[in-house]
């Protein structure tokens, strides 16, 4: 999971208490990733017994500002240097159930509909959510990000049509 | 403003040649777009988007059906009636931008209300408010092959925009441009529709159908699907 990452990318910037991480976080991703404060904490802590952050003291009001350390920008660094890789992502369930739709021989070209619909409105919630948007460049581009992936579905959904509609397969089951 | 859509396709078919080898391109397809509205229409290639903008915009006569464009039946106007409204309502954005090579960027926007017999100063403040619009003013004096292919296609726009058309008519107009160009020609037909036009796209890019108040899926020249107009939030 990346939410301790990305703490460190927060954290290298300067010492920061945890609530302050925890608007940060969500004013970079654009709100796309909420995290609760409990979690802040916890990663916070595991971070702590690992050496990657030190809490500095209490204050007052019992907040604790928390320091990158060495390890921590270590860590940091080999995070931004190493690609993501493909199996760590979460399966996609929409690529399932079209695959399923098929292999159990049900009508697709319903499902694909109703999805290219769905997928469309998304689309134009996004663009007008970029539109509306006054905020800084990374919640910019990770609204961008999902411009694209909604793009990139729908562009699958006319694929698997063609596909389908070209498949002898599938059209001895229509006839 | 009168509630009327400025345009209406009411069961509006369109065969091309007769008997066992005709074809329809369009099939009883109803549609109205309102002032104010971005309409996207998306489809394979074939599924009648290009003749569906050639129908709204006059530019070709349907089978059976009537559109209507500012409240006026297109069937019953002769070919100069035609004409006269064409280009006096109607603004048309191709992916061939169509500017004329030997016509500075002012004087291509200038054309078409010259030759609706506005004066040419007149048509001159008006082309100069259009490239404003575009954010052109700077390369007015400029040739076509001057300037670079988005500004070329902002151009084609202002054209598109000049004088009073509240109907705007655009087929692919990203073209071939890069996604941030292209999102530049979506943001101006956008801000237009915000000011009170109404406008049809056909694309085939999702990316730039996403900036419409409501997407209409064509398949075999008939709608087959359409995303519902989003709340009214602009």
């Amino acid at each position: 999971m990346a939410i301790r990452q990305g703490l460190l990318a927060l954290l290298s910037q300067g010492p920061r208490y945890g609530y302050q991480l925890r608007a940060e976080f969500e004013a970079s991703t654009g709100a796309t990733w909420p995290l609760n404060i409990g979690q802040v904490y916890t990663t916070l802590s595991r971070m702590e017994r690992d050496g990657l952050v030190a809490p500095g003291e209490q204050d007052d009001q019992g907040r604790v500002v928390y320091t990158i350390t060495e390890a921590g920008r270590a860590e940091m660094e080999r995070w931004f240097g190493t690609p993501v890789a493909q199996s760590d992502r979460p399966r996609d369930e929409l690529v399932i159930k079209l695959a399923m739709a098929v292999t159990a021989a049900a009508d697709v070209r319903p499902v694909i509909q109703a999805q290219r619909v769905a997928t469309m409105r998304t689309l134009q919630e996004l663009t007008r959510a970029k539109r509306a948007s006054v905020a800084g460049p990374a919640q910019r581009l990770v609204l961008d990000s999902m411009i694209f992936q909604a793009e990139a579905e729908q562009r699958w959904l006319d694929h698997c049509e063609a596909v389908l509609t070209a498949s002898p397969q599938t059209q001895e089951r229509q006839t | 403003m009168s509630f009327d859509p400025v345009v209406r396709l009411a069961g509006v078919s369109r065969v091309h040649g007769d008997g066992p080898q005709a074809v329809a391109a369009l099939r009883e397809v109803s549609l109205d777009v309102a002032a104010g509205e971005l309409v996207a229409v998306m489809g394979p290639s074939g599924s009648g988007k290009s003749t569906l903008l050639n129908l709204a915009g006059g530019l070709d006569r349907p089978t059976s059906g009537e559109v209507v464009v500012e409240g006026r039946p297109l069937s019953g106007l002769s070919a100069g009636d035609l004409a006269g409204l064409r280009r006096r309502h109607v603004g048309y954005v191709f992916q061939d931008l169509n500017l004329i090579p030997s016509l500075t960027a002012a004087e291509n926007v200038m054309l078409p209300r010259e030759l609706d017999g506005v004066r040419m100063g007149q048509a001159r403040r008006e082309a100069m408010a259009a490239l404003e619009e575009v954010g052109l003013a700077e390369v007015a004096g400029r040739f076509p092959e001057e300037i670079s292919g988005g500004q070329r296609q902002r151009v084609a726009i202002a054209r598109a925009l000049v004088g009073e058309r509240r109907l705007i008519l655009a087929d692919e107009p990203t073209g071939a441009l890069d996604t941030p160009t292209g999102d530049d020609v979506l943001q101006l037909l956008r801000a237009r529709c915000d000011a009170g036009a109404a406008a049809l796209l056909v694309t085939h890019e999702p990316r730039y159908a996403g900036w419409a108040d409501r997407v209409v899926f064509l398949r075999d020249g008939a709608i087959a699907d359409s995303t519902l107009p989003l709340e009214s939030a602009r």
